[in-house]
C-alpha cells in the first residue's frame, strides 16, 4: 500500500484497518511457524542429527536453566500453599493441604510457570544467536558449504530444548513440592508426613502425566516460535532486538493457547 | 611464625571464595537495585513528573499489551475453572460453591500475577533495550553532559507509568477471566452464571492483596528492567543479554513478590 | 567457458542493481569485478553458488544453468564453487580449527579427530596453526580472513569466489591475501572471480578485469587494456579521483 493511499484511510476505519493488518501479521507468522515445522519434521526422517551440535545444545540450555527453574519452583510449590490453604481451611481438612496444592502444581502452574521462566532464558538467548548469525551472514556462509541449516543448526536446537524443558519440569516438580512442604509447615502447622500422605494418595499417575504432556508441548511451541522469529530476523542489530521482543510474546502466547488445548485434551 | 604462601592455603578456603563470589555479585545487584529504587522514588517526590513522557510510556504500555493480557487471561480463567472444576469433583459431589472459591483465587493470585508477567516479557524487554541502547551508544552520558539526570529523564516516566498502568491491567485482567470462566463453567459443567458469579467469599481485603499487587509487580518491573538497561556493556550482543535478564529478572522478582505478598494477605486478610 | 552470466537482471525493490550483465570467465583465470560501493558486485556473485535469484537472465557453471536449481541440487554446485564472504563469516560459536573441520566432517565423512587433524595441517598451510584453538572473535581481521579461506578450500573447489578480500585489511595483510589468491590460480588451477575495489591488488594480480557501472559491465579487459583506456568514467575510478564524471 503506498503512503498517498494510507493517509486517506477515513477515520472510521482505521481502527479496523489496524485490526486487519494485525491479524494479516498473526496469520504469517502461524503460517512461517508451520511450515518451519514441517520443514523439521521432514528431516527427522531419516534422521540426521549432527551429534556434537546436539550434546552442546542441551549443556549450554540445560545448565543455564537450573538456577532459575530452581528459583521458581520453590517459590511456586510455597505460593500454591498459601492459596490452597483457605479452602482446606474452609473445610477444616488441612491433612489433603498435599492434595490440594499438589494437584494444582503438577497439573497446571508448575509446567506453565518453568515453560515461561525457559522461553524467557533459553528461548530469547536462542532467537538472538541465530538472529546474529542471519545479520552476520553465518547462515549463508553454512549454505555455501552446500550444509543445509535447518538440520546442522536448527534441528538440533529444537530437540534440545524440547529435551531439556521436559528434563527441568520433572526436576521442578520435585522442587515445587519441596517448597510445598516447606510452606505447609509454616502456614499450617501440615507436617511432611501428612503433606506426602494425602499428596501420594490422592494424586494419581494421570496427572503427574499432564505435567510431562505440557511440558513437551511447551517446549515444542518455545522452540519452533524462537527459532522462527530467530530466522526471519530483517534490519540489522536493532531487529535482532525485535526479533527477541517478538519471540518471547509470541512463545508465551503460544504457550497459553497450548495449556488451554491440552488441559482440554486431557481432562 | 610461618608464611602461608598462595599454593598452600587450605582447599577448604578456596572453596568457600568459590560460593563467595557469586554471592557477592547477587549483594552488589540488589543494592543495586535498592540504590534506584530509592533514586526513583525522590525524584518523583521531589519535582513535578513530565507529564507528556507519563502519558507516552502509559500509552505503550497500556495500549501495547492491552490485546495480549486479555488473550492471555481469557485463557487462564477458563484453564482455571477448568482444572479446579476436575478437583472439586473428586471430593465434593456438587459444585455450586466453585465460583465462589474461584473469584477469590483469581483476585488474589492468578489475575495480578499472570498479568504482571506477561508485562514482564513485554514492557520488561522494552525498557532494557530501550535503556541499553542508549548506554551502549553514549546517549546516556551525553545526557548526564547536558546536567540531566538519566533516573529522572528515563527511568521515572517508565516507572510512573508501569505502576499505574500494571495496576489498571490487574483490573481488567480479573475482569477478563472472570467473564471467560463464566462461559467455561456454563459450557463445561452446565453451571447457571447466577449459581457462578458468586461474590460470597471475596471480601475487601481480597481487593486490597490484589491492588497491593498490582502496585508492586508495576514498580518491581521497570525497577528491575531499567537497572539492566542501564548496567550493559558490550554492544549491541550487550542489550541482547540485557533484554533477556531483565525478562527473567522482573519474572523472578515477581514470583518473589507474589510468595511475600500471599503470605501477608493470608495473615493479615485471612480467608473469610 | 566454465563460468557464463548472461543478460544477469536483479533488482530489490525499487532499486534496479543489475540491468543485463554478460560476463564469461575462462578456466584457471584470476577475474576482477570492479566498481563503486553499492554497485551490485557482491550481488553478482552471489548469484553463482545460488544465495541469490535473479529476476531474469542466465547463470552458467561447466555448461550447467544454476540460477534456477533448486536448494538441494545446488550442493554439488557449492561443492565445486566455494565462497569467502567479506565479513570472513567464521561461525562464532567454534574455535577456527573446528570451523575448518565442519566441511570435512559433513562432506567427506570423516570423523572429529581426523576432521580435526585434516584442519590443522590446511591451517599451516595459510599460516595460521598457531591459532587453530582461538575463538574468531579473538582475532584481527586479517588473520580471520586468512582461516576463512582455508575453510573454503577444503573441499578442493575449481571455483572459488573472493567477496572483497582485501576491504579492512593492513597493507601487509591484504598483500598476503593476494599471493594466497594468486597462488590457488598459478599453482592450482582453481578459477577465482574476486570483488575488489583495492587498486593495488586489482593491478597485481589480475588476469583480466570487468567493471561495473549503472547495472551494466562497462568494459572488460586486461590490466594493461584499464590502464590505456581513454573512457573517462574508468580513468577516474582506476587513479582514484574524487571528482569526476562517475555518478555513484
Amino acid at each position: 500500500m503506498s503512503d498517498a493511499t494510507r493517509a486517506t484511510t477515513p477515520f472510521g476505519l482505521i481502527v479496523p484497518e489496524r485490526m486487519g493488518q494485525g491479524l494479516l501479521a498473526i496469520a504469517e507468522q502461524v503460517g512461517g511457524i508451520g511450515v518451519l515445522a514441517g520443514r523439521l519434521v521432514a528431516r527427522l526422517v531419516p534422521p540426521r542429527i549432527d551429534r556434537y551440535e546436539l550434546i552442546r545444545n542441551c549443556h549450554k540450555m540445560g545448565v543455564r536453566s537450573v538456577g532459575i527453574v530452581s528459583a521458581t519452583a520453590l517459590f511456586t510449590g510455597a505460593i500454591m500453599v498459601v492459596q490452597a490453604a483457605p479452602l482446606v481451611v474452609r473445610f477444616s481438612a488441612t491433612e489433603i493441604i498435599g492434595w490440594g496444592a499438589g494437584f494444582a502444581i503438577l497439573r497446571e502452574v508448575a509446567p506453565l510457570l518453568i515453560a515461561l521462566m525457559f522461553s524467557g532464558r533459553v528461548g530469547a538467548n536462542n532467537t538472538a544467536e541465530l538472529g546474529t548469525m542471519v545479520v552476520t551472514e553465518q547462515l549463508d556462509a553454512l549454505r555455501a558449504l552446500a550444509i543445509d541449516p535447518l538440520s546442522y543448526l536448527i534441528l538440533p536446537r529444537v530437540i534440545a530444548m524440547i529435551l531439556m524443558l521436559f528434563v527441568l519440569n520433572i526436576f521442578g516438580d520435585l522442587v515445587a513440592i519441596i517448597g510445598a512442604i516447606i510452606s505447609a509447615k509454616a502456614l499450617l502447622d501440615v507436617d511432611a508426613h501428612m503433606f506426602m500422605n494425602s499428596f501420594l494418595n490422592m494424586i494419581d499417575h494421570w496427572d503427574f502425566l499432564q505435567s510431562l504432556v505440557k511440558s513437551v508441548a511447551f517446549g515444542t511451541m518455545i522452540a519452533l516460535t524462537s527459532c522462527y522469529f530467530g530466522l526471519n530476523v530483517k534490519g540489522g542489530a536493532p531487529g535482532v532486538g525485535r526479533a527477541v521482543n517478538s519471540a518471547v510474546v509470541a512463545a508465551a502466547i503460544g504457550i497459553f493457547v497450548m495449556d488451554y488445548f491440552s488441559t482440554f485434551v486431557l481432562k | 611464625m610461618t608464611i602461608q604462601l598462595e599454593f598452600e592455603r587450605p582447599d577448604r578456603e578456596r572453596a568457600l571464595d568459590k560460593l563467595r563470589a557469586p554471592l557477592l555479585a547477587l549483594w552488589r545487584d540488589l543494592a543495586g537495585l535498592y540504590g534506584l529504587l530509592r533514586q526513583t522514588l525522590r525524584c518523583c517526590l521531589a519535582k513535578r513528573p513530565d507529564r507528556q513522557a507519563f502519558f507516552e510510556q502509559a500509552y505503550a504500555v497500556g495500549n501495547g499489551s492491552v490485546l495480549f493480557v486479555s488473550v492471555t487471561m481469557t485463557v487462564v480463567g477458563m484453564i482455571t475453572v477448568m482444572q479446579s472444576g476436575v478437583q472439586t469433583q473428586r471430593v465434593l459431589p456438587e459444585l455450586s460453591l466453585l465460583g465462589a472459591n474461584i473469584i477469590q483465587i483469581l483476585a488474589r493470585e492468578f489475575a495480578p500475577t499472570v498479568c504482571a508477567l506477561m508485562l514482564a516479557t513485554r514492557v520488561g524487554a522494552g525498557i532494557a533495550a530501550e535503556i541499553g541502547s542508549m548506554v551502549v551508544t553514549d546517549q546516556v552520558d551525553a545526557l548526564r553532559m547536558s546536567a540531566a539526570d538519566p533516573v529522572d529523564y528515563l527511568v521515572v516516566p517508565r516507572f510512573l507509568a508501569c505502576v499505574v498502568m500494571t495496576t489498571a491491567l490487574t483490573y481488567w485482567s480479573l475482569f477478563i477471566s472472570l467473564v471467560a470462566g463464566t462461559v467455561a463453567a456454563n459450557l463445561i459443567f452446565d453451571l447457571n452464571v447466577n449459581t457462578f458469579v458468586n461474590f460470597s467469599l471475596v471480601g475487601a481485603g481480597d481487593f486490597v492483596v490484589m491492588t497491593l499487587k498490582g502496585l508492586m509487580y508495576g514498580a518491581a518491573i521497570p525497577i528491575v528492567s531499567a537497572q539492566r538497561g542501564l548496567t550493559t556493556f558490550g554492544g549491541s550482543e550487550g542489550v541482547g543479554w540485557a533484554t533477556t535478564n531483565a525478562v527473567v529478572h522482573s519474572s523472578l522478582a515477581i514470583i518473589m513478590l507474589d510468595l511475600v505478598l500471599s503470605i501477608v494477605g493470608y495473615i493479615v486478610f485471612p480467608p473469610v | 567457458m566454465p563460468i557464463h552470466f548472461r543478460n544477469l537482471q536483479k533488482r530489490f525493490g525499487e532499486k534496479h542493481v543489475l540491468r543485463g550483465v554478460d560476463i564469461e570467465v575462462q578456466n584457471g583465470e584470476c577475474f576482477f569485478v570492479i566498481g563503486a560501493s553499492g554497485v551490485g558486485k557482491s550481488v553478482l556473485i552471489k548469484h553463482l553458488v545460488g544465495l541469490l535469484r535473479p529476476d531474469a537472465g542466465d547463470i552458467f557453471l561447466d555448461g550447467e544453468e544454476v540460477s534456477r536449481l533448486s536448494e538441494t541440487a545446488l550442493y554439488p554446485v557449492r561443492k565445486k564453487c566455494a565462497m569467502v564472504f567479506q565479513n570472513s563469516t567464521l561461525f562464532d560459536s567454534m574455535s577456527c580449527v573446528e570451523n575448518v573441520a565442519l566441511p570435512l566432517r559433513m562432506h567427506k565423512g570423516l570423523t572429529l579427530e581426523a576432521a580435526l587433524i585434516e584442519a590443522e595441517q590446511r591451517l599451516e598451510q595459510v599460516h595460521m596453526s598457531e591459532f587453530a584453538r582461538a575463538f574468531p572473535p579473538e582475532l584481527g581481521d586479517g588473520m580471520r580472513k586468512r582461516v576463512a579461506i582455508a575453510r573454503a578450500l577444503t573441499l578442493d573447489p575449481q571455483y572459488v569466489l573472493f567477496d572483497e578480500p582485501t576491504t579492512s585489511l593492513d597493507p601487509i595483510s591484504a598483500r598476503r591475501v593476494d599471493k594466497l589468491i594468486y597462488e590457488l590460480s598459478r599453482s592450482y588451477g582453481v578459477t577465482s572471480i574476486v570483488v575488489s575495489h583495492d587498486l593495488t591488488s586489482i593491478f597485481t594480480i589480475a588476469d583480466r578485469i570487468a567493471m561495473l557501472y549503472q547495472g551494466h559491465v562497462r568494459m572488460v579487459g586486461t590490466p594493461d587494456d584499464f590502464r590505456r583506456t581513454p573512457d573517462p568514467i574508468i580513468q577516474q575510478f582506476i587513479t582514484g579521483q574524487a571528482e569526476g564524471p562517475m555518478e555513484v
